[in-house]
């Protein structure tokens, strides 16, 4: 019993992560059709900018360091949908993808150059590290703030979405795009939105990633957004809701793979993990919670 | 058959600056020069391999890399003599280590053994269109790294293979990047090639028109990752030595950012996006490790090529997503303007 609630508590932990992390690329994608493979370096920023705080401002209060962290994600995720991706917003998907793909490969060079290629560390207040006893198993300060922040997220966003104009426009701009401009909304707010909130979940994960390894490197981006990827494919790509349940499965197969895997195979795991993915492009595209698409939807 | 002498002038005409090229580099060039002419010829090979399902077919592919490496695993396991084999990877399976073969016969075995996975493969990936099929190209790149990368029996896992014999040479190369132009170029101007670039541009009506777009987007993948693979041997052949490290995104991405800058449409277009990026890259390189010019140590600049080539993809993407050829091969868009007239020119 104890045993199982431990890796209860750890899945609900990783895959909030997840969650948040495949909800920043759906909601993108949703809105403007784009698959953001520069997602990552979204997370390094906050990575190097709370680095660059620390080492030249002296800073090393965990509660400055993290607000400045996603503040920057949020900050850098709307400027490259400005800079880089407004030009080929109506391009087909493809043309998007290898864009995103330039940008995460400039701004990785960019902390090559300027910094250094080795991890530069970040000061994480050891608090994060403790142990709570709750009764039936024990579990770690990190853990627990990442589910609540990760329910506390969802829950904002929920009400952005349903109680919010520009929430309400997000959401039938993931339906009908041009509908909602018909309609005499600004594109550019709409998008530049999805681009805010992408960069705050980004922003929130990144701050439980590098609290996690304590380090900040140019590649710390690449596993993140192909979780983030992984889990929205299961949930349905560009779903929402199906994002959330697609993080959490993940979270969940990778503890599962963990404890289940001999040694021997547990190497394979991303193989197994990519062949699923592949499985339900073709076979569920929906994704493995979500409805069919119906006629007059957006398409891919 | 007047078409068919077109595209053989236009791919001779293609061909024609690799060669002059590379004779160039090989008459005046040092050991150093050489051996950047050798790997630039062999990424030629590449991204006309890429070319032929991602240009005809309009259809971005993640995966093509997949098959270089599968081919060059094979042709490595296959040429290391056995002597080294048994040091390095004595439990390989089917019987691996007990035997080996000249660098042709397992050259051979090496690109039919791609294109058998690739026809696979590609029957699940080419039932998809758009970003799906790029999606899954992705995933097989994945799927086939971590095998790559964890099937130690094999391939000695993320340490390299060494040994192979260095059997490749210049000569060799640029005879494949020529054939490779040729072959490509014959593809495309096939009528295999314009029905499935018609199908690139609606699938709909090209499906209506009576075109089987299944099969000449699977006919394209196979061919296609064929020369790859034949890359992919050539590469191995070249260097000796081998970790799947070569075979993941790092490579994926220059060679599709060189066949993007080019225009992925077009023989033409590829050709020139290699020669370009290959030529930015050496550029970009000489900065980095730190030179003096003019009597200035300029400081190091790591990173600095990598800046470089996400630049070009970015750019290229913003600013001439059809390349810097166009649709069209050079040979047909000069055509084109000589029988405007030259009175109409603007």
């Amino acid at each position: 019993m104890e045993y199982v609630v431990q890796q209860l508590l750890n899945t609900l932990s990783i895959g909030g992560n997840y969650a948040l992390l495949a909800l920043g690329l759906a909601i993108v994608f949703s809105v403007i059709g784009l698959v953001n493979f520069a997602y990552g370096e979204v997370i390094a920023v906050a990575g190097y900018v709370m680095f660059a705080v620390f080492a030249i401002g002296g800073i090393e209060y965990a509660l400055v360091l993290m607000p400045i962290g996603v503040l920057a994600a949020v900050v850098i995720s709307v400027t490259l949908e400005r800079v880089a991706f407004r030009p080929v917003r109506y391009a087909p998907a493809a043309t998007g993808l290898l864009t995103a793909f330039g940008v995460s490969i400039l701004i990785k060079n960019f902390f090559i150059t300027i910094v250094a290629t080795r991890s530069k560390s970040v000061p994480t207040p050891a608090w994060l590290a403790h142990q709570i006893d709750i009764g039936i198993a024990r579990i770690q300060v990190i853990q627990l703030l990442e589910t609540a922040v990760t329910a506390i997220a969802l829950l904002l966003l929920l009400l952005i979405l349903r109680r919010t104009n520009i929430g309400l426009a997000m959401r039938a701009a993931a339906r009908d795009f041009d509908m909602v401009r018909m309609v005499g909304i600004n594109a550019n707010k709409v998008i530049a939105a999805a681009f805010a909130v992408s960069g705050f979940l980004a922003g929130l994960a990144a701050i439980f990633i590098i609290a996690r390894r304590g380090v900040v490197d140019p590649f710390m981006g690449f596993t993140p957004v192909l979780k983030a990827f992984v889990a929205a494919v299961l949930g349905g790509f560009g779903s929402l809701g199906g994002a959330v349940v697609g993080g959490f499965l993940l979270g969940a197969l990778e503890v599962f793979f963990q404890l289940v895997l001999p040694a021997s195979i547990a190497g394979y795991r991303d193989a197994f993990v990519f062949v699923l993915v592949a499985a339900i492009l073709v076979w569920r595209p929906q994704g493995l919670v979500g409805t069919k698409r119906q006629f007059g939807d957006k398409d891919e | 058959m007047n078409g068919s002498l077109r595209s053989l002038k236009g791919a001779a005409l293609t061909a024609l600056l690799p060669i002059a090229i590379a004779l160039v580099v090989i008459a005046l060039g040092d050991g150093a020069q050489v051996r950047i002419l050798s790997i630039f010829l062999i990424n030629l090979v590449i991204v006309i391999g890429l070319q032929m399902f991602m240009g005809n077919s309009n259809i971005v592919n993640l995966g093509h890399v997949t098959f270089m490496g599968i081919a060059g695993y094979a042709a490595a396991v296959l040429t290391i003599p056995t002597t080294i084999k048994q040091t390095i990877i004595p439990n390989a399976p089917f019987a691996l280590a007990t035997f080996q073969l000249g660098p042709i016969e397992a050259g051979i075995v090496a690109i039919v053994v791609a294109m058998v996975i690739a026809l696979i493969v590609g029957i699940v990936i080419t039932r998809e269109s758009g970003i799906s099929a790029t999606i899954l190209t992705l995933a097989l790149l994945v799927i086939m790294h971590t095998v790559l990368a964890n099937w130690v029996d094999l391939t000695r896992g993320m340490r390299a293979l060494y040994g192979i014999p260095m059997t490749a040479n210049v000569w060799i190369l640029l005879a494949a990047a020529v054939a490779a132009i040729f072959f490509g170029r014959w593809f495309r101007d096939s009528p295999f090639g314009i029905q499935l670039r018609a199908s690139g541009e609606s699938r709909i009506a090209a499906e209506s028109a009576g075109v089987n777009v299944r099969f000449l987007r699977l006919t394209a993948w196979v061919l296609g990752s064929g020369i790859v693979a034949l890359g992919g041997v050539l590469y191995v052949y070249l260097l000796g030595s081998i970790s799947p490290k070569s075979f993941y995104f790092d490579t994926t991405l220059l060679t599709l950012a060189m066949l993007i800058l080019g225009g992925m449409h077009s023989i033409s277009g590829a050709v020139i996006g290699v020669i370009v990026v290959t030529a930015g890259f050496e550029i970009m390189r000489f900065f980095e490790t730190s030179p003096i010019i003019f009597g200035v140590q300029i400081p190091e600049f790591l990173g600095l090529t990598g800046f470089f080539l996400g630049l070009i993809i970015v750019l290229s993407m913003a600013l001439r997503p059809k390349g810097l050829v166009g649709t069209d091969e050079i040979d047909e868009s000069w055509l084109r303007r000589r029988k405007s007239g030259l009175a109409e020119r603007r």
